[in-house]
C-alpha cells in the first residue's frame, strides 16, 4: 500500500463534525491550539442536523435531570446572543385535555402539577431569553390555535427557541477555519495509530478523491456521535451508550403559528410546531444499535407521529407531509429503564485506562448546551495538551454573520429582490446577506430564484458553494434547505447543481453523479410519505429526473 | 337552480391528456357523438415535447444507436419481458400499434412531427440522449441519429436555466456510436433582467416578439463555424406555432434549428395542450370543464361543470396521480368510480395480491432507480380495456380505461408512458364508439 499523502501534525484532531466536533474544534482553535477536524460525510448529517432544531431549555428532563435544563437554559441565552440571525422564537401551548377542570382529584392534581412544573420552568426562562408561561381559557386558547380540536380545557403556554441546526455546525465549523483549524468533510478516520498506550495519529481517507492521509495528534476527540460504538469496536475502545433512533416529520408548511405539545399513543410527550417554512412533528425514541448509514423510517414510525399530532390537531391528517427525517439520539448508556427515561445529560470518557491514552470520547448532550459541552471538553483537551492557551470566549465572540442582523427591507430595497427572498437570506446568512447580494449586483442573473420555498437565490447558491465549504451537492440541503421542501427539487436542483459545477469545477458527469446522489436522498426521506399530493409531486419528480434526465 | 342542461350522448371521456384526446379523436372519427369531462391539464401539459413509445429493453443505456430495431418491435419486446406492462395485455394487438402511433401524430400534426418507425434521440436539459417515437416539429432537427458533423448545444448567454456544456455531455456520450460532435456555446441573448430573471414561458413570449427570432438567429449565425450542422437551443422557442420561431431563427442562421427537450415548467408541454383543445374543438368533441360527480358509470347521469350528461359509453383517461385519475389518501383509488387498484409492476404484478392499503414504504425501494410499485399502481383491465372489479370481473361492459389510470407500468420514468396513452385511447375511443379495433 502507498504511504500517507501527507502527514502532518496537530495539538488536537477532532473526529465528527456535528455540533459537538465543531464546536469543540472552534472552540480549541479559539483558544489557540492547532485542530483538524475530520468529518466522514458533511457537517451535520447525523444526529445534530436531525434534531427538531430547537435551544430549548429541554423543560421534559428537570423532574430527572434539573442540571441539564440549567445547562441548557444558559447555554441558549449565549447561543443566541452568538448566532442571534439563527434563532427565532416558537410559542409552545400546552393544552389540558381534561374533561373538566376540579371535577376528580386526579384531574385537579394535573392541572395543579402542570402549572407547578411550568412555573418552576419559568425560573429558567430568564437564562436563555424566555417570556414567563401564561395561562390560557378555552376561549383564548382556541382563538389562537383554531385547528385544536374541541373539548380542550385552556393550555399554559411555554416560549422557546427555534434553530437551524445545521447551520449551526457550520457556522461553528467555519468559525473555526477562521481561527486556523483545518476542517476535512467527507473524509474518514479510517484507524488510529497507537504508540505505547498512547494514541498518536489518526490515518483517514477522503472520499471524494480517494486520497490517504495520516495526521499526528496532541490529543484526539472521538465525537462521532451514533457512530461512536462501531468506530470504538473497530478501533479497540469501548464507547458505552444507549443508542436511540428519533424520526421526524415534515409537513410543507407551517401548519400553525403555535408548537403544541402532543401525547403519543403510548403516553410519551411529543410535538407539532412551526418551524422556519414547514412544521414538524416529532419525535420517537427507540433503541437502535446498528450502523446510522442504514437508517430508514418506517410505516410504524410514520403512524406513530400522525397519529400522536392528530389527537389534538385532527387537520394534520389532511396535511401533506413532505419527508420523514431521523438521527440516532446518544443518550447515556444505562440498563434496565425506558429510552424516554435515560438521561440527556452528557459525559466525557477518557481511554487512558483502555490503553488509549490521549483519546476522548464524548456522549449525550442537547444541541442547546452544545456550547458548553464543548468548552468543557476543550478545558479537558488543554489539560492533556499541557500547553499555555487563551481562555474560552465561544460565549461571547459572535458565530459567522452573528455580529448584525441587517433588516430584510433594507436589503430587499437596496438590491431590488423580494422581501420574503431577504427575509430567508438574512436569516440563514445573518451580517454576510450584503456579502451574498453583492454577488448579484455584479450579475443580474444571480438574482434568479431557485427555489420559492425557501427563497433560494442563485447567488446564495453560488456564495456557498465559494464559502461554505461544500465538497457535494448534497451539502447544499444543510446550507440552505436546497431540494428539502414541497417540490423535493423539482425547480431547483439542476439550476443549482450548474451553479455549484461552475463554482467547483466539475465537468458533467460528475455533475450529474452529484445530481442523481442529491436526489436520492431526497427520495429516501419521502418514499414512507408518499400521499396525496406528494404522490403526485413524486410522480413528477420521476418524470423529469428518471424520465428524461436518465439519473 | 335551474335543472342541469342534459346532454346525452355516445361516448363520455373522463381526462383530457394524451390518451384521453387520441379516445375522444378515435371515437369521433368513428361516427360517435363524444363528451369530454377534464377538470384541468394532466402531465401530458407537462411533458417536454417527446413522444415516447419504446425503447428496446435489451438496448443498454451508454448504447442507445444499438436499438436498430423499430418502435413497435421494442413494444414486443416489453410485452415478452415486463409481467403486467400493457403492452403484454395487448401484445396480440400490438400489430395496430402503429395505427394508433399514426393517428394522435396525425391530429395533432400542428405540432408534432410526422414519425419515422424509429427512435430518434433527443438531447435533454440534464445532458442524457432521450429515445422518442415522434416529438415536436422544433425538435425534429435535433435527432442525434441523423445530425452528421458538429451539433452546435446553444444555452443562452444572460440566463441560468439551462448549461450548454451538461446537456451537450449527452451528446458525448453517444458520438462514438455514431452520433454527432457536439459544440458548446452560449449566446449572447437575455442580457439584460427581463430575460435574466425571465422563467421558460417569459423567454418563449420574448422571442414571439417581432424581430426577435431573426435577432436570436443573427446571433445564432455570428458563432457558427464550418462543420455546424445544427444548433439546438433552449425549448423556450415560442409558444404559438404559428408564430414560428424556430424557422424564422433557423432562415435566419441558415443552419437546421431544433429545441432540445424540456423539464419544468415545460414551453412544449403548453404548446402540446393548446394543439389538443384546438383539435378537440375542431373535431367536435365537447369539452367540459369540471371534475365528474356522482357519476355511476354509463346511461346513468353524472355532473360535470354544472351539466348533466348520459353516456352510453365511458372512457377513464383520468391520469395517474398527477391527473388525479388515481389517489392515495391513506390507500390507493380510483377517483372517478371507486374502483379497485390492483395492477402494478414487480412482486405486485401477481393479481392476487391485493396492496393498495398498504402503507407506501413497503411500496417501494429504497434504490430510486429499482421499479417502484407505487409509482405503477392503477387499475386492472382485460385485453379489452375493461377495468375489472376486485374480484376480476369486468366492471361494466361499457367503461373503457386508458392512459396512466390503468397500471401495471410507470408512465414517469419508463419510457412507455406516451405510448400507451396512445394506444389505449385508440383502442378504447373506438371500442367505446362501437367499432373493434
Amino acid at each position: 500500500m502507498a504511504g500517507p499523502a501527507h502527514q502532518e501534525g496537530y495539538d488536537v484532531v477532532v473526529l465528527g463534525g456535528g455540533v459537538n466536533g465543531a464546536g469543540v474544534a472552534r472552540d480549541c482553535a479559539m483558544r489557540g491550539l492547532s485542530v483538524l477536524l475530520l468529518e466522514k460525510r458533511d457537517l451535520a448529517c447525523g444526529a445534530s442536523g436531525a434534531s427538531s432544531g430547537m435551544i430549548h431549555g429541554g423543560i421534559r428532563y428537570m423532574t430527572s435531570d434539573r442540571n441539564v435544563t440549567a445547562l441548557a437554559s444558559r447555554d441558549a441565552g449565549y447561543i443566541r446572543h452568538i448566532a442571534p440571525h439563527l434563532t427565532f422564537r416558537i410559542p409552545f401551548l400546552l393544552p389540558f385535555a381534561t374533561q373538566e377542570e376540579g371535577s376528580r382529584l386526579l384531574d385537579r392534581v394535573t392541572w395543579y402539577a402542570t402549572e407547578v412544573y411550568v412555573g418552576t420552568y419559568d425560573l429558567f426562562q430568564p437564562l436563555k431569553g424566555g417570556k414567563p408561561s401564561v395561562r390560557l381559557s378555552p376561549d383564548e386558547l382556541y382563538r389562537l390555535e383554531p385547528g385544536l380540536r374541541p373539548g380542550l380545557h385552556g393550555a399554559v403556554t411555554l416560549d422557546e427557541w427555534g434553530i437551524d441546526g445545521q447551520r449551526l455546525c457550520l457556522l461553528n465549523a467555519l468559525s473555526a477555519v477562521d481561527h486556523g483549524a483545518d476542517v476535512r468533510t467527507w473524509t474518514e478516520a479510517t484507524s488510529l495509530v497507537r504508540e505505547q498506550g498512547r494514541v498518536v495519529a489518526v490515518r483517514f481517507r477522503d472520499a471524494v478523491t480517494g486520497e490517504h492521509g495520516e495526521a499526528r495528534a496532541g490529543v484526539v476527540v472521538n465525537a462521532t456521535g451514533g457512530w461512536s460504538p462501531g468506530f470504538g469496536r473497530s478501533n479497540g475502545f469501548p464507547v458505552p451508550m444507549r443508542p436511540g433512533k428519533g424520526v421526524h416529520l415534515s409537513l410543507d408548511r407551517r401548519h400553525g403559528n403555535y408548537g403544541i405539545i402532543c401525547t403519543a399513543v403510548d403516553g410519551r410527550q411529543m410535538f407539532l410546531m412551526p418551524h422556519e417554512m414547514e412544521s414538524i412533528i416529532g419525535t420517537t425514541d427507540d433503541d437502535f444499535f446498528g450502523n446510522p448509514d442504514d437508517l430508514d423510517a418506517t410505516a410504524d414510525e410514520v403512524a406513530y407521529l400522525v397519529d400522536g399530532a392528530a389527537s389534538l390537531v385532527p387537520s394534520v391528517r389532511e396535511a401533506r407531509i413532505t419527508r420523514a427525517w431521523w438521527g440516532v439520539r446518544t443518550t447515556l448508556f444505562e440498563y434496565g429503564v425506558e429510552e424516554d427515561d435515560l438521561s440527556r445529560d452528557h459525559r466525557i470518557y477518557d481511554h487512558a485506562a483502555d490503553g488509549s491514552a490521549g483519546l476522548l470520547s464524548f456522549v449525550g448532550g442537547k444541541l442547546a448546551s452544545y456550547r458548553a459541552q464543548a468548552e468543557e471538553l476543550a478545558d479537558r483537551v488543554v489539560a492533556l495538551v499541557g500547553k499555555g492557551v487563551k481562555p474560552c470566549r465561544t460565549h461571547e465572540v459572535p458565530l459567522p454573520g452573528g455580529d448584525e442582523v441587517p433588516s430584510p427591507r433594507d436589503l430587499a430595497a437596496r438590491h431590488g429582490i423580494a422581501e420574503v427572498v431577504a427575509a430567508r437570506l438574512v436569516y440563514r446568512h445573518g451580517s454576510l446577506a450584503w456579502e451574498v447580494l453583492r454577488l448579484a449586483d455584479e450579475d443580474p442573473r444571480m438574482k434568479l430564484v431557485l427555489c420559492r420555498d425557501e427563497g433560494i437565490l442563485a447567488a446564495e447558491v453560488a456564495w456557498i458553494a465559494r464559502h461554505e465549504r461544500v465538497r457535494r451537492l448534497q451539502d447544499l440541503r444543510r446550507r440552505c434547505r436546497l431540494a428539502l421542501g414541497g417540490c423535493g427539487g423539482l425547480d431547483c436542483a439542476r439550476p443549482a447543481a450548474q451553479i455549484v459545477a461552475r463554482e467547483l469545477g466539475w465537468d458533467a458527469d460528475r455533475l450529474r453523479a452529484e445530481l442523481a446522489d442529491l436526489l436520492e436522498a431526497g427520495w429516501r426521506e419521502r418514499r414512507a410519505v408518499l400521499d396525496g399530493w406528494q404522490l403526485a409531486e413524486e410522480e413528477l419528480l420521476r418524470a423529469v429526473h428518471r424520465g428524461l434526465g436518465g439519473l | 337552480m335551474a335543472p342541469a342542461t342534459r346532454i346525452e350522448c355516445d361516448v363520455l371521456v373522463v381526462g383530457g391528456g394524451m390518451a384521453g384526446a387520441t379516445a375522444a379523436l378515435a371515437a369521433r372519427e368513428a361516427g360517435a357523438r363524444v363528451v369530454m369531462a377534464r377538470k384541468s391539464p394532466g402531465s401530458t401539459g407537462l411533458s417536454g415535447g417527446a413522444v415516447s413509445v419504446a425503447q428496446d429493453p435489451a438496448c443498454m443505456p451508454d448504447a442507445p444507436f444499438a436499438a436498430r430495431s423499430g418502435v413497435v418491435e421494442s413494444a414486443r419486446r416489453i410485452a415478452a419481458t415486463r409481467p403486467g406492462h400493457p403492452y403484454q395485455l395487448l401484445r396480440d394487438r400490438l400489430d395496430r400499434l402503429w395505427n394508433a402511433v399514426e393517428f394522435a401524430t396525425g391530429q395533432f400534426s400542428s405540432v408534432l412531427a410526422p414519425p419515422t418507425g424509429r427512435n430518434r434521440w433527443l438531447l435533454t436539459p440534464f445532458g442524457h440522449a432521450h429515445p422518442a417515437a415522434a416529438c415536436q416539429r422544433t425538435m425534429a432537427a435535433g435527432d442525434l441519429a441523423e445530425v452528421r458533423g458538429t451539433l452546435l448545444v446553444c444555452g443562452f448567454e444572460g440566463h441560468l436555466g439551462w448549461d450548454p456544456g451538461l446537456v451537450a455531455s449527452g451528446a458525448v456520450r453517444v458520438e462514438p456510436l455514431g452520433g454527432p460532435r457536439p459544440r458548446a456555446v452560449l449566446l449572447d441573448l437575455f442580457r439584460w433582467e427581463e430575460g435574466a430573471l425571465g422563467k421558460p414561458f417569459d423567454l418563449a413570449r420574448l422571442l414571439e416578439a417581432p424581430g426577435a427570432a431573426e435577432e436570436a438567429g443573427k446571433v445564432l449565425k455570428r458563432v457558427l463555424v464550418r462543420g455546424d450542422a445544427a444548433a439546438v437551443l433552449p425549448p423556450v422557442l415560442g409558444i404559438d406555432p404559428a408564430a414560428r420561431v424556430q424557422e424564422r431563427i433557423a432562415a435566419e442562421a441558415g443552419i437546421p434549428v431544433a429545441e432540445f427537450l424540456s423539464d419544468l415548467p415545460s414551453v412544449p408541454g403548453l404548446r402540446m395542450h393548446r394543439a389538443i383543445e384546438a383539435r378537440l374543438a375542431a373535431a367536435g368533441v365537447e369539452v367540459l370543464g369540471g371534475e365528474v360527480r356522482g357519476g355511476a358509470g354509463p346511461d346513468l347521469p353524472a355532473a360535470v361543470g354544472g351539466r348533466e350528461v348520459v353516456a352510453r359509453s365511458w372512457v377513464l383517461a383520468s391520469g395517474r396521480f398527477v391527473g388525479g385519475g388515481i389517489e392515495r389518501r391513506g390507500e390507493l383509488r380510483e377517483a372517478v368510480l371507486g374502483l379497485p387498484v390492483q395492477a402494478s409492476e414487480g412482486p405486485f404484478a401477481d393479481p392476487s395480491i391485493r396492496f393498495a392499503a398498504r402503507p407506501s414504504a413497503t411500496l417501494t425501494l429504497a434504490d430510486s432507480r429499482a421499479p417502484q410499485a407505487l409509482l405503477a399502481a392503477g387499475l386492472r383491465v382485460d385485453g379489452d380495456l375493461h377495468p375489472l372489479d376486485a374480484e376480476g370481473r369486468v366492471v361494466h361492459p361499457r367503461v373503457f380505461a386508458a392512459g396512466a389510470v390503468v397500471g401495471g407500468h410507470d408512465p414517469a420514468s419508463d419510457g412507455t408512458g406516451m405510448g400507451v396513452a396512445i394506444f389505449t385511447g385508440w383502442l378504447a375511443g373506438r371500442a367505446a364508439a362501437g367499432r373493434g379495433a
